[in-house]
């Protein structure tokens, strides 16, 4: 029994030493807080799955000397829900969309850019640039932008699809990967019945909740991370899933192809942006400048093939992205689509409970 | 001759359904070591792509190095929780076992309610109490929360113990002189060794693989669980896969260990009983 | 207790505050205050922003009675109940042969079953999913073989959340039925075999009753989590068969909405308070929940 006893305090007292040990130089709590130190120093940033590679993050790490702290989320829900429950302090990054960027600075949850640390921002399109959620780009600078398209296996599917409200075809039993979303999995149905995605309206609503349960049995799954490792192994033979996803299914499986809605599609514009209460603006900002510049950006769409604002990284792309729909996704689908916006309190709480309803 | 034949065809199909249970507990670890050692390098990991040991000489050139950081923290956090839980149970479980004193059975009672009820609302509770204190989420409310889940388990473990255990030696002790902590140090611990390490153990182990609490209160901190519930939405690395297979074969080699050691030690323990009887 | 010897009466203030003191501190401050406070939550109101406030209303209960949570409610009970009654079936037998076994390996039968659980559970679920899948590994196989023609859906059902919860639950049935079994009386079960009894009346006069307290135990402890294990129902059921954990952890980490959270976190309480008392009232010893 002695023996025992000698060998657990032996296993406890090692493996406390070797967690001290390599433990003191990563706490990011230990870490300086200056801010201005130009190196070193560690940023938390909260970011979207599958959207920023590891391989860029570790770049700026090597260039910069800061560490960055990554952790994800799988939609601005998430982010919010998270943003309120924990310290202000908490995150020095954030990477809402469009909509969640107006609602964060309607709570006074985000930090002025100072736009003299942001040289690169010169790089960003025209067009991208004075959004409606936040006008003259006071908080937020856009990353990546996209749509929820229609993923189509075309060797499983024989029918046509070329519209949100083919994906109702009771032919389509249990065969769908939709996005776990509320939002834009409500917005698909309110756009397959012609309404807006931001509908308030008490009938409409009805409506949508109606024609939603018809949804139900065609979707087997709901994975709004990973989509198209559902649709490139063939599981799920039809997808709603953001334009990337379906771009990456497609370069996996040639039978995959993108459908743009003929409704017009379910648009986003997500930001880097940094929240009020971080004590390490400074870093934040050399983090967003990198991810600004067009190296950076030709890198990111290598792997995560969104539409891009970035001009200037635009040239130094080949045919591989700009010839590729799914990825440079054209201008007029853009031009169809439709945004997300905010919502009052009583209809999201609309919202949530026919979202409650189909997921139950 | 056909009761003969019954009784083996029972205990043939008795064998074969304990073996098919074994393989049902087992079959997703074969899956995992095996994915281990998959080539492939897309997600999701999939498909097998062809045999490489790969995976584990990624695992410590750096490029790993979140996922040692989590596995690291889930370690801080169970060595510490679990002394703290130990030090504290074996206390309480002593106290409680010797003293009478007002508010003794509602302790009792409270003791009860991490242990059955779900974990998802002991996480949900900690996380608005933490964000009503305002504590920042990370490290330190990880350790506070696991001690608190697992302290129950280091008393009752404890507290077995003491059901057998004999007052008389106690008071000898005390009346040869020995002070009430000398007594303690001398008398009470070393019998009560086998149920601290017990409790101690079902903390570590519970810690380890906490998931559900930590969800809640680790804010951006990861543990190793959290980092695996991240790496799920986008298809689990084998590299995840490797450090698990690393951790399975550091528990097994642990347990042959201290069990050939405790198997020894318990039959040199009935050689003396028996030596004795003569 | 009362017999204990003088020492005991000298002064026990002292010594019970600098024993019990700690655990009281921690019960107290990471048990009791955030429970009596998510009681606090669920009565509070959302402002515009659906942060909450300190303003009394009913609300989050009467949204509990929405038909789409009550048929989670039931839903997540009827898994629960799936998966309790599965254990059982599995875990009896199964503890029986190997604690009754006369094999020298006993020992190393009983650790065989508690190891594969030193492997994080999230990984082992989606081992599972890996074996499950259209591309899984058995749907290869079969395919391989010419079984099948189109892969076998087993994934994203109702049945690949409540295996998943059998597998993660399976020791915690196994290990009090174990026990119990272990503890009966040799002598016992031979008597009634001598007394002429068949294998099937000592099964069901003799050895059930005596191990019911295993049964219980286990059941209570394999129902009540089941309730709460959010992820098995992400992973296996992707998103088509939600238990009550799951409604609460959306509310929390998604939908912002605390104050019902807590609500439904309330009944979850409340359930279990209901079945712990009837676990008691069946004769249930508290003690042996804490393995």
């Amino acid at each position: 029994m002695k023996k025992l006893t000698a060998m657990i305090m032996a296993m406890a007292m090692t493996l406390s030493l070797f967690a001290l040990l390599t433990g003191c130089g990563s706490d990011p709590s230990t870490e300086g807080t200056s801010g201005t130190a130009a190196q070193g120093g560690s940023i938390n940033a909260y970011i979207w799955t599958e959207y920023v590679p590891e391989s860029v993050i570790k770049a700026f790490e090597t260039e910069t000397g800061i560490k960055v702290n990554a952790s994800f989320y799988s939609s601005n829900e998430e982010l919010y829900a998270k943003l309120q429950s924990e310290s202000s302090d908490a995150y020095d990054i954030i990477l809402p969309s469009d909509y969640m960027i107006e609602k964060l600075v309607s709570q006074d949850m985000l930090a002025a850019l100072d736009f003299s640390k942001l040289e690169n921002f010169k790089n960003i399109g025209e067009s991208y640039k004075n959004p409606e959620f936040d006008p003259g780009n006071v908080y937020s600078v856009p990353y990546l932008g996209g749509v929820a398209g229609i993923a189509v296996n075309t060797a499983k599917v024989t029918k046509e699809v070329k519209s949100y409200a083919d994906l109702f075809d009771p032919a389509f039993a249990n065969s769908i990967v939709a996005l776990d979303d509320s939002r834009a999995v409500i917005g698909l149905t309110a756009r397959s019945l012609g309404y807006s995605m931001n509908t308030a309206d008490a009938a409409e609503l009805d409506a949508i909740a109606a024609k939603l349960l018809t949804l139900k049995s065609n979707i087997k799954l709901y994975d709004s991370d990973s989509p198209k490792s559902a649709l490139i192994s063939g599981e799920c033979s039809l997808g709603f899933a953001w334009s990337a996803e379906i771009a990456l299914a497609m370069d996996e499986n040639a039978d995959i192809e993108i459908v743009f809605p003929t409704e017009g599609a379910y648009l986003f514009l997500d930001n880097w942006a940094i929240p009020k209460g971080s004590a390490k603006q400074d870093l934040a900002l050399q983090f967003i400048n990198y991810m600004l510049k067009a190296e950076t950006m030709v890198d990111v769409l290598a792997e995560f093939p969104y539409v891009n604002p970035n001009e200037a990284a635009l040239a130094l792309l080949d045919e591989s992205y700009t010839g590729n729909h799914a990825k440079n996704i054209p201008a007029e689908v853009f031009a169809k689509g439709e945004y997300i916006k905010n919502l009052d309190t009583a209809t999201q709480a609309k919202y949530e409970e026919i979202w409650t309803n189909l997921k139950k | 001759m056909n009761k003969k034949l019954k009784k083996r065809i029972f205990k043939v199909s008795g064998t074969s359904f304990c073996a098919l249970v074994y393989a049902f507990l087992f079959l997703p670890i074969v899956v995992i070591v095996t994915n281990s050692f998959n080539a492939t390098t897309t997600k999701p990991y999939q498909t097998w792509k062809g045999f490489t040991f790969d995976w584990y000489v990624r695992l410590f050139d750096g490029s790993n190095a979140s996922l040692l950081d989590s596995f690291k923290n889930t370690i801080i956090i169970a060595v510490t929780s679990t002394l703290l839980a130990t030090v504290i149970g074996t206390l309480a479980a002593v106290g409680m076992y010797r003293y009478t004193f007002r508010g003794k059975s509602v302790i009792d009672g409270m003791l009860y309610i991490p242990v059955v009820i779900p974990e998802i609302v002991i996480g949900i509770a900690l996380l608005t109490i933490f964000a009503l204190v305002n504590v920042p989420r990370g490290m330190l409310t990880l350790i506070l929360s696991h001690v608190s889940f697992s302290i129950p388990f280091v008393i009752f473990n404890v507290r077995a113990r003491l059901a057998g255990y004999d007052n008389s030696i106690e008071e000898a002790s005390m009346d040869l002189g020995a002070g009430r902590i000398g007594t303690l140090l001398r008398i009470t611990l070393p019998v009560l060794t086998p149920g601290i390490l017990g409790g101690a153990l079902l903390a570590f182990t519970l810690s380890i693989d906490d998931v559900i609490i930590s969800k809640f209160v680790a804010g951006n901190t990861y543990t190793f669980p959290l980092k695996v519930w991240d790496s799920i939405k986008s298809g689990v690395s084998p590299a995840v896969n490797a450090l698990s297979t690393l951790i399975l074969i550091g528990t097994i080699v642990f347990v042959v260990l201290t069990q050939s050691n405790l198997l020894k030690s318990e039959k040199r323990k009935s050689f003396k009983k028996k030596r004795k009887a003569r | 207790m009362e017999k204990h010897s003088r020492h005991q009466f000298r002064s026990n203030t002292l010594p019970a505050l600098g024993t019990v003191g700690p655990v009281g501190i921690v019960l107290l401050g990471l048990v009791a205050v955030p429970l009596i406070y998510v009681g606090v939550m669920s009565f509070c109101s959302l402002d515009q922003y659906g942060n909450y406030i300190y303003q009394f209303t009913f609300d989050n209960y009467k949204n509990l009675l929405n038909p789409s949570y009550i048929q989670i409610y039931v839903q997540s009970l009827l898994i629960a109940l799936a998966t309790t009654i599965i254990c059982i079936v599995l875990g009896y037998p199964f503890a029986y042969l190997i604690a009754r076994t006369e094999s020298k390996r006993k020992n190393l039968l009983y650790m065989l079953v508690i190891i594969p659980f030193w492997t994080n559970s999230l990984i082992r679920i989606y081992g599972w999913r890996t074996f499950l899948g259209d591309t899984g590994w058995l749907n290869s196989l079969l395919r391989g073989f010419g079984i099948i023609d189109a892969p076998i859906e087993f994934m994203y059902t109702r049945g690949a959340t409540i295996l998943g919860m059998v597998y993660c639950l399976f020791p915690f049935m196994i290990l009090p039925l174990y026990s119990a079994i272990e503890k009966l009386d040799k002598n016992l079960l031979e008597a009634s075999a001598d007394l002429g009894a068949k294998g099937r009346k000592t099964l069901l006069n003799i050895t059930i009753p005596l191990t019911k307290g295993g049964i219980f135990s286990g059941s209570i402890m394999v129902f009540i989590p089941c309730l709460g294990y959010f992820f098995v129902s992400d992973i296996l059921g992707g998103g088509n068969s939600d238990v009550i954990g799951n409604l609460i952890q959306r509310q929390f980490q998604k939908a912002n909405n605390w104050p019902l959270g807590a609500a439904i976190s309330i009944i979850l309480i409340l359930i279990t308070l209901v079945l712990v008392k009837a676990y008691q009232k069946a004769g249930g010893d508290m003690d042996s929940l804490g393995v």
